[in-house]
């Protein structure tokens, strides 16, 4: 089968360049040559989300992508942030301290088993570096977050947890809620 | 109830019992078997099909809207119209018809209350026969009346002066042309025709529009873009080129998927409100017509090695956007999730149009029923520039199809500029 040169940043590492089988998935790049297993392989048709990891477009705007059903092609030479990305490491690599969305998960028990909640960390996170640039005004917040992560699936907890961290995390980040309209 | 309490009272009331109840059941039959309701009722059991053959309840219902009520909008380049009630209440819907006054505004956009637009397909209508015009009448008459007013058209001068639509009838509509019945052709591709022309007005879409936009007859059935999407060329060279047969044009009419391609936009909605409620009969003499009694095309498959050499960036593309859904070297993965590319009506067709569209657009998921649902597709206009989408659509042509001209990115770049324009792209991705 024939093979792709294959660089990229991930997670603000320089990645490769190496040869891969063009056929790979995103996620079968991520889990097997990298050994990030953090993204997960949910329904495998890109109904689901749980598999999307989150990508640097030409602006530098964020977008999320799902990782099972684009191969490792697409995201070749572009800048790639997986769930083990957001936390804060020291030297060693260990982690120090958990990204505001994460620890808002954490805080309001978004999340049982977790299958799912690489997508929604990920998603979230777009949302609100979104919501930076571009505030969200108060009466839009719940549609806000529909619009985000409304197609993403979870098995366990019912969303509502989720929906609940979300919204935390935009009302107590300063910036991110404007008055008025 | 009340007619039988009725009739209880005058039976009451007649001393000579014998004689006043034979006299008091006639009533009581009268009031219950109505001699036109009892005559009219097979009647208007071959309209509902007649109506389902041509798909009214499309046009004559808004979103969410009751059945046949009206309101739906339709975008012109003259202004929005809106279908109206048909069921027959007296005020707001059809409930003052006579027959002829329904066949008049069947047949020649005659309304009783002025001239119909020809958004109302009666240029096509003008051919459905009297016997099936009737059945119609007597079933819209038997529904329940509904009082709906439907909003008031918005159209720009002149085309909301009414009675310049004669003059357009005069230049466009000929309803003294009959339906061509050619001599050497089946009794079934006659049905097949009359189904297709008349009651499923296929060509209302199907068939180019002139700038006063009336059917160009010259090009029947040759194709036309609408809602962004091109309602394809259904002449049987057409079909036959793309590779269609009976079995799967059936399953494509009465399913809207195949291993050939899929229903989408209006179409799909024809699918389900109108053709897969037809016998199977009359979808076969559809097939029949449209397929017409012509010999099949040898295929002439593409060669994805040269196609892989020629557009090397088309080639990466497909197997980096597109090949996780639908599979290595375009096999698909089973039809309900991505249908094969490489027998794909689209990327056969002459006109690369919805290739294209597809592309840009993406597609929304489909469910007909539990078991019977498609996953949807993203769109790629974010993505994807017009050079790229070129090159892809390229690609895929020359692989799996006989290929037609290259598309070019200027090509691309103006289906993008129409479908922007149009409104046709997601604000999410």
């Amino acid at each position: 089968m024939a093979s792709l040169s294959i660089s990229m940043k991930v997670n603000g590492e320089t990645v490769g360049p190496m040869d891969i089988p063009e056929y790979t998935s995103m996620l079968d790049f991520l889990q097997e040559y990298l050994n990030l297993t953090g993204t997960k392989l949910g329904c495998g048709i890109g109904v689901c989300r749980a598999c999307e990891v989150i990508v640097e477009d030409d602006n530098g705007g964020l977008q999320t992508l799902r990782t099972c059903i684009n191969n490792v092609g697409r995201f070749n030479g572009s800048n790639v942030t997986t769930v083990e990305g957001h936390a804060q490491r020291n030297a060693d690599g260990k982690i120090e301290s958990l990204s505001p969305v994460q620890e808002a998960f954490l805080r309001h028990f978004s999340f049982q088993c977790g299958w799912c909640t690489p997508g929604f960390v990920n998603a979230a996170t777009v949302l609100i570096e979104r919501l930076k640039k571009n505030p969200v005004a108060k009466d839009k917040i719940e549609a806000t977050i529909d619009e985000s992560l409304g197609k993403h699936i979870c098995r366990c907890t019912g969303y509502v947890r989720y929906f609940h961290a979300v919204r935390d995390v935009i009302e107590s980040t300063p910036g991110l809620v404007k008055e008025g309209d | 109830m009340a007619v039988i309490a009725r009739c209880r009272s005058l039976l009451a009331g007649e001393p000579a019992a014998g004689k006043g109840k034979g006299w008091a059941m006639t009533i009581l039959l009268f009031f219950l078997f109505p001699p036109s309701i009892t005559a009219a009722q097979p009647l208007a059991e071959k309209g509902r099909y007649i109506a389902a053959a041509a798909d009214c309840v499309a046009c004559h219902t808004a979103e969410n809207g009751r059945p046949f009520t009206g309101g739906r909008p339709f975008p012109t380049p003259f202004g929005t119209l809106y279908s109206t009630n048909i069921t027959p209440d007296g005020e707001t819907g059809i409930g003052d018809y006579s027959l002829e006054q329904f066949r008049a505004t069947m047949r020649h956009g005659k309304g009783p209350h002025g001239n119909l637009y020809p958004a109302m397909p009666y240029t096509s209508y003008y051919l459905v026969r009297d016997d099936d015009i009737e059945a119609l009448y007597r079933y819209f008459m038997q529904l329940p009346p509904v009082e709906n007013r439907p909003p008031k058209n918005r159209l720009i001068f002149p085309a909301n002066l009414r009675f310049g639509l004669s003059f357009w009838n005069w230049l466009y509509f000929d309803p003294e042309k009959t339906l061509a019945e050619p001599a050497g052709k089946s009794a079934e591709w006659q049905r097949g025709s009359y189904l297709v022309n008349a009651l499923g007005h296929c060509g209302e879409c199907h068939t180019p529009r002139n700038f006063a936009q009336a059917m160009r007859f010259d090009k029947r059935f040759a194709g036309n873009v609408l809602e962004g999407w091109d309602a394809v060329d259904i002449r049987p060279q057409s079909l036959r080129r793309q590779g269609w047969n009976r079995a799967q044009l059936r399953q494509l009419l009465t399913t809207g998927s195949s291993e050939r391609g899929t229903l989408f936009g209006e179409m799909y909605r024809v699918m389900q409100h109108s053709l897969r409620h037809l016998s199977d009969d009359d979808i076969n003499a559809m097939i029949t017509f449209l397929l017409d009694d012509s010999e099949a095309l040898p295929e002439r498959p593409g060669n994805s090695e040269s196609a892989a050499q020629n557009y090397p960036g088309g080639r990466g593309d497909f197997i980096a956007y597109c090949a996780g859904c639908h599979g290595r070297a375009g096999s698909g993965i089973t039809q309900a999730f991505a249908p094969g590319m490489d027998n794909n009506a689209a990327i056969r067709a002459a006109r690369p149009h919805n290739a294209i569209a597809v592309i840009l657009r993406g597609l929304p998921a489909q469910r007909l029923d539990r078991e019977r649902a498609r996953a949807g597709m993203p769109s790629f206009h974010r993505q994807l520039d017009d050079a790229r989408i070129a090159e892809l659509v390229n690609f895929m042509r020359a692989a799996w199809s006989s290929g037609g001209a290259e598309v070019t990115a200027e090509e691309v770049a103006r289906i993008r500029h129409s479908l922007e324009e149009e409104g046709y792209f997601s604000p999410a991705h």
